[in-house]
């Protein structure tokens, strides 16, 4: 990283152990290459959602490891082990609530993230298949999000998870099998907290892990797509590498969201509700509000009937998943500036759009149902 | 360069320079328990976030329109501070803005001419917004639902007239709010667009201005800006760490705590000597009645069959309840 | 000095042609053999042998242009490109282009101050990202591992048991415990009794009152030195096993521990095996009608000196 001009003193300690690893390992040439990729246009805080991401999960992977020092994942101990946390173990209130809200940041920079990438329209050739591997990413998040929900054990953990997982036994076909799958049996349980604890504690995170790396790999073979606007001139001037500017835009990007997470952990600690009976009584079953927008369509006169919500569950958000798996291979104009990509722009305000009025209907609809 | 234009190219990176550090401040004060915040969240965020032209509005909104936020001292101070901070914050980004995009010189001082000048028109924006925002959606929503309780739409089902109802009001607000906030920053630029015209102008080449802006943002004597704030930030932390409350403060209703078991004072010396004298109590009690049972039972023929010791002494006492009871009920409060 | 591609190659009489591939030994990172175009009329592979000296743009061969034509023509497909082996380190031993290829370092970078100041605020404000989070984390940690003592007094049993004097008798008690969130749980603990005599007494007091303290010094009780009972903690001081009483062949009637040997006296000194320290006696109160009640502690084991865990 020093670039100041070689003296004639003795080299330190440190250089030469850095000396000593770089003749084996080639480290500076490494460093040299994953650092000094130059950014056409300059480094830019819209590109900063992808290391932001980054950021939020390996926070969230050490707040989980941390709350796994306590928390059991068994149907009698699950909630009296949470509850603990949050009132007997010093500070465990404040890291599961960091770990609580850091989820729901994951999804609002994953689709910061996601509208940036549509926006600059870099997911056309040639990355389409580091767009491809970012849906999978984030439906990886939506898993997590999903999963992890439910290990509390408390009435809301359990009645979101159940119906949850009773929206998707409406798949064709394989909707039953994997209703079961996930729930270990017929109905919830046991089995279903330890199958949504390992997936959400193994197999989710290696997941992640493994396609996150594709996608770094992936993103760095096709080089950054750069400003959508822009004079040769322009972006040749304001051109700078990844390390220093862009890595310190990130890095006051994590500072920024790492603190909202913590106020909003200051704002809204994690409260939990009476421990799961198979009796609702008085509580209405709700999902995460990430997925309260598709919880409120399901409630529209068209989505009613057997078929009605095959349809509005599976088959419509299915359908936009494909479309949005399709868009680099429908989408080959090479425009990339938005102002001039009108279906683009205007797809893009209506389907925020939607997903905001449904999200508020559905809180809304709160009052109306006693 | 448009009014509307230069007020975004100036105000959206000044919100977000700053918007770190009084995230910083907010944090500390939370921990602190200087600030409680209550359900508009999102709405503080929001006000803070746009803290230039929201800092001298603030008073109004709350006085006018019983804005309630926080509670505590901890929100009134982070608008206080955003004060220097904005100064510094706005006087980053105007100096680029003219720089780059208006080729223009940047006057000495201009960082807090500028502020002054945004904080008055941006705060007078606000507040004439809020007011106005406020009625439009007021009145939209009572339009909204006046439309859905037409005899038409009766018929339609609950979510759906949540939804419709939703747009309808939703639809005119958004747009009402976006109107507003294009004029607001049209005010705004006007007062930029006054400060440009007395800015001389650039000849430079476009690099070598891109390159000046840079530059800009290297302090003159790294070490100094570095320490200083390594320093306040460790000693935020540790502020940070004095305050974080160690169990949530908001407990589950329903949830024991564990009752701190306080130990009793024990003044031993004291407890020694009563147990002592209880012992010397019934043990000279002990002996009296082992002499009683001895001439007893040289008397009566009916001895007790040689059971050991220890069986006979507590048969004496059991007999001899109320002096040993009282003598154990003599010791003090240490059985729990 | 490597050959560089583009050379031209003189044998010993003529130019014969100029160098267009170079091949390298995979094992000992050398060139081995230069492939030199003859000019229109085929490849032919040279070994490194022929070369008599090379400078920036020639390369001079010993051996005359016939010898050099005589060579067998090279055959490309017995290669490959150094880009589609994975051979480590190989790359950095060629050196064989001449002039280099370059890419223009861009103006802003060219800044040396403005790279370590931004690198510089990278570090400081990663650092004071992670900073805040280190003291709640290790409390959070250490929540369990300094749980403070019960000294809650038990009841044992009855000294109605013991018989005889200086003979150990076991005491067996359920104790409550709650750990953490688990329900409350009864587990069963012994402590061995004892009626010591003076002689007895006086070995494991040693003329002093034995004090408890808690850890900041306050005394929790302090057991008298005449009176008679004396309870030692059922577990042995060496491992932490259960230890029993019995007759020694030599040593008549001891503690005797099963798992690694230790011997104890009546007075719980030590008399043979490894134990680090004699037997721990527990506080221990007996009240008129003869109710042993004892404070539960566990001391740690294998130490010298006695520090008390539970």
């Amino acid at each position: 990283m020093n670039t100041t001009p070689g003296t004639t003193t003795q080299p330190s300690a440190v250089e030469k152990i850095l000396a000593f690893v770089d003749e084996r390992v080639g480290l500076k040439a490494m460093q040299a290459k994953m650092l000094n990729e130059p950014v056409p246009g300059g480094s830019r805080w819209a590109y900063v959602f992808g290391s932001v991401l980054l950021f939020i999960f390996i926070m969230q992977a050490v707040t989980g490891i941390l709350l796994m020092f306590y928390y059991v994942p068994t149907a009698d101990h699950a909630y009296a082990s949470t509850q603990y946390i949050i009132h007997e173990v010093d500070y465990g209130w404040f890291l599961l609530s960091y770990h609580f809200w850091g989820s729901t940041a994951m999804v609002v920079c994953v689709f910061a993230h996601m509208s940036q990438v549509f926006l600059w329209g870099a997911y056309k050739k040639p990355r389409e298949l580091i767009w491809l591997v970012g849906l999978a990413l984030f439906g990886i998040v939506m898993g997590f999000g999903f999963t992890g929900y439910l290990l509390p054990w408390d009435q809301r953990a359990y009645w979101a998870t159940t119906v949850g997982v009773e929206i998707m036994d409406k798949t064709p076909v394989v909707g039953d099998f994997m209703a079961r799958f996930l729930k270990g049996g017929p109905t919830p349980g046991q089995m279903t907290l330890s199958r949504f604890f390992v997936i959400h504690v193994m197999i989710l995170p290696a997941a992640l892990m493994g396609l996150a790396g594709l996608h770094l790999f992936l993103f760095r073979a096709a080089g950054p797509a750069g400003p959508f606007r822009g004079s040769p001139e322009e972006l040749k001037a304001k051109t700078d590498y990844f390390f220093p500017r862009q890595i310190w835009k990130d890095i006051v990007a994590m500072a920024t969201v790492f603190a909202s997470i913590c106020i909003l952990a200051f704002w809204e600690p994690v409260v939990l509700l009476e421990e799961a009976t198979p009796d609702p009584g008085d509580y209405h079953p709700e999902p995460e509000w990430y997925f309260l927008f598709l919880f409120q369509l399901l409630r529209l006169k068209i989505f009613s009937g057997e078929f009605g919500q095959f349809l509005g569950a599976i088959a419509l958000p299915g359908a936009f998943m494909a479309l949005l798996a399709a868009l680099p291979f429908i989408d080959r104009d090479p425009e990339r500036n938005i102002f001039k990509r009108p279906i683009a722009l205007i797809g893009w305000i209506v389907v925020m759009a939607s997903i905001l009025i449904f999200t508020v209907s559905a809180i809304i609809n709160r009052e109306f149902l006693d | 360069m448009s009014n509307t234009k230069l007020a975004l190219a100036v105000l959206w990176p000044a919100f977000w320079t700053g918007l770190p550090i009084k995230l910083a401040l907010t944090l500390l004060f939370l921990a602190l328990g200087m600030m409680k915040l209550e359900a508009l969240f999102g709405v503080a965020f929001l006000l803070l976030l746009s803290s230039p032209v929201t800092v001298l509005a603030m008073p109004f909104l709350i006085g006018l329109f019983d804005l309630h936020l926080s509670e505590g001292a901890g929100l009134s101070l982070v608008f206080l501070f955003s004060i220097p901070i904005d100064m510094w914050a706005v006087g980053l980004s105007a100096r680029t803005v003219f720089i780059e995009r208006l080729q223009l010189e940047p006057q000495d001082g201009m960082a807090v001419q500028l502020w002054g000048k945004i904080a008055v028109v941006g705060g007078a924006c606000v507040v004439a917004l809020w007011a106005v925002e406020g009625f439009v959606t007021g009145l939209a929503k009572s339009v909204a639902h006046a439309v859905l309780e037409m005899e038409l739409l009766k018929a339609l089902p609950v979510a759906e007239r949540i939804s419709l109802e939703l747009t309808l009001w939703g639809s005119v607000s958004t747009i009402t709010l976006v109107v507003l906030l294009v004029l607001s920053l049209w005010a705004v630029g006007a007062v930029i667009q006054m400060q440009a015209r007395q800015a001389r102008p650039l000849a430079e080449s476009y690099q070598k201005l891109v390159h000046r802006w840079d530059l800009m943002r290297v302090p003159a004597d790294q070490g100094l800006i570095l320490t200083a704030f390594t320093g306040a930030g460790v000693v935020m932390t540790l502020l940070f760490w004095s305050g974080l409350p160690s169990t949530t403060p908001h407990p589950h209703e329903t949830y024991q705590q564990p009752v701190a078991k306080v130990a009793p004072v024990l003044k031993p010396v004291e407890v020694l000597n009563k147990s002592e004298r209880v012992l010397t109590q019934a043990e000279s009690a002990v002996e009296a009645l082992e002499k009683k049972k001895a001439e007893e039972s040289s008397q009566s023929k009916k001895a007790s069959k040689g059971k050991p010791g220890p069986k006979e002494s507590s048969a004496a006492t059991a007999t001899d309840a109320p002096v040993a009871k009282t003598a154990v009920s003599a010791s003090p409060s240490l059985k729990q | 000095m490597q050959p560089k591609l583009k050379s031209k190659v003189r044998a010993a009489d003529r130019d014969v042609g100029e160098v267009t591939r170079v091949i390298m030994d995979p094992l000992s990172h050398d060139i081995s053999h230069i492939v030199v175009s003859l000019n229109g009329a085929g490849e032919r592979q040279v070994p490194m042998g022929y070369v008599q000296a090379v400078t920036e743009d020639l390369v001079q061969l010993r051996p005359p242009s016939s010898e050099v034509e005589a060579l067998p023509p090279f055959k490309r497909d017995d290669y490959v490109t150094t880009h589609e082996v994975e051979i480590a380190h190989l790359e950095e031993k060629i050196h064989v282009t001449p002039g280099e290829v370059l890419v223009p370092l861009p103006d802003l970078e060219k800044s040396v101050k403005r790279r370590t100041f931004f690198a510089n605020m990278t570090h400081a404000i990663g650092f004071l990202i992670g900073l805040p989070l280190v003291f709640p984390v290790l409390r959070y940690l250490m929540k369990p591992m300094y749980a403070p003592f019960d000294n809650g007094w038990l009841k044992i049993g009855n000294v109605g048991k013991i018989k005889s004097e200086d003979i150990g008798v076991q005491y067996k008690y359920k104790k409550q415990v709650k750990e953490a969130y688990m329900p409350e749980q009864e587990i069963d603990k012994n402590v061995w009794v004892l009626k010591a005599t003076p002689a007895v007494l006086d070995k494991i007091y040693q003329g002093k009152d034995m004090e408890f303290r808690d850890p900041i010094g306050n005394t929790i009780w302090v057991n008298k030195k005449d009176v008679p009972y004396v309870a030692f903690s059922g577990k042995c001081p060496h491992l932490g096993c259960g230890y029993k009483w019995r007759t020694h062949k030599l040593l008549g009637q001891v503690f005797l521990c099963p798992c690694h040997l230790s011997i104890y006296d009546a007075s719980g000194k030590v008399l043979d095996g490894p134990a680090p320290r004699p037997l721990d006696p527990l506080p221990i109160r007996v009240s008129a009608g003869g109710d042993i009640q004892i404070i539960d502690m566990e001391f740690k084991a294998g130490t010298k000196a006695q520090v008390r865990i539970v």
